[in-house]
């Protein structure tokens, strides 16, 4: 189990409701999304470790931009502070140290985030 | 709103989860309202390339739009693009920034709307095209009347001009 900023322990780091909602519980909408989500978030990972390699900090600003995006569609709102500042601190382009701890936070979770997807996935099948 | 009104929508974002999950929404938002046909693509340059083709009445455009290929075009620049293709096009810029500048850019440039990606972003998006819709709806609507009038007036013209005619050319005729 991992916690939040706030130290509160987090069982679930994705939340389906607002998915589900939204699609009005059409499963094919919401596998097709789920689909595209468990193919994008190892890509932009990739690019994100890919950039901190090379000490590109537009790049790695860039992906923590879009990465805010693809993992609010999955609810996962307590990667939103991480990607956050990752982002100001990509533009800034200081403390790569930071960096690559955030970015390991950021994979922590987001491997998370593909196990529950994967899961949940098995519903809509 | 009337459910045989056909929008054509194009969807300009990089981020392939979200395009998906916001052409869903859409789709689901107004299926009872009104025939919605939307295209995405992940690039305004990409959207350029259809636009003169497809002439969609509502572009959404994202503001950040070089994640995946550092030389695209921003949103802005992608504004103004089909603001020059077409003046009339509603367009309504994204952004993860709630950033004034950015803001004041893309009324600036001629936005129909603007909206922040914050966690309401899909609920304010579709509030954004139900107004953007219903004045489309309005537009073809005054557009009509004027063309009936026009029709009306051309008719009474012509026939006063053909009872002038019979005037001058028959003036018995009248008797």
């Amino acid at each position: 189990m991992i916690t939040d900023r706030n130290g509160k322990a987090i069982e679930h780091v994705c939340n389906f409701n607002y998915l589900t909602e939204m699609m009005g519980g059409k499963k094919h909408l919401i596998k097709g999304i789920m689909d595209a989500f468990l193919v994008q978030i190892p890509d932009e990972l990739k690019s994100i470790n890919d950039a901190l390699g090379k000490v590109n900090f537009a790049s790695v600003k860039n992906f923590a931009h879009t990465m805010k995006s693809s993992v609010s569609v999955m609810g996962v709102s307590i990667l939103t502070p991480v990607l956050k500042e990752m982002e100001s601190m990509a533009l800034a382009a200081t403390d790569i140290e930071k960096l690559y701890e955030l970015n390991q936070e950021l994979t922590l979770i987001c491997h998370l985030a593909i196990e529950e997807v994967e899961k949940e996935k098995e519903k809509y099948v | 709103m009337n459910k045989k009104t056909k929008i054509k929508i194009f969807l300009v974002d990089d981020n392939k989860v979200f395009t998906l999950a916001l052409k869903a929404d859409i789709e689901v938002a107004f299926k009872d309202m009104c025939v919605v046909n939307i295209q995405s693509f992940e690039t305004g340059e990409a959207c350029m390339k259809k636009f003169q083709e497809e002439k969609p009445q509502i572009v959404i455009l994202d503001y950040h739009l070089n994640s995946n290929n550092p030389a695209a075009a921003d949103g802005i620049k992608v504004l103004e693009m089909i603001k020059r293709a077409s003046p009339d096009t509603n367009v309504i810029i994204l952004t993860s920034e709630d950033s004034v500048e950015i803001a004041l850019k893309s009324f600036h440039h001629r936005a129909s709307d603007y909206v922040v990606k914050s966690e309401t972003k899909f609920k304010k998006i579709n509030y954004s095209l139900f107004n953007l819709i219903k004045i489309t709806e309005a537009e073809g609507e005054a557009r009509a009347y004027k063309n009936v009038n026009l029709i009306l007036l051309a008719f009474l013209a012509l026939m006063i001009g053909a009872a002038i005619a019979i005037m001058i050319i028959k003036p018995s005729f009248f008797k």
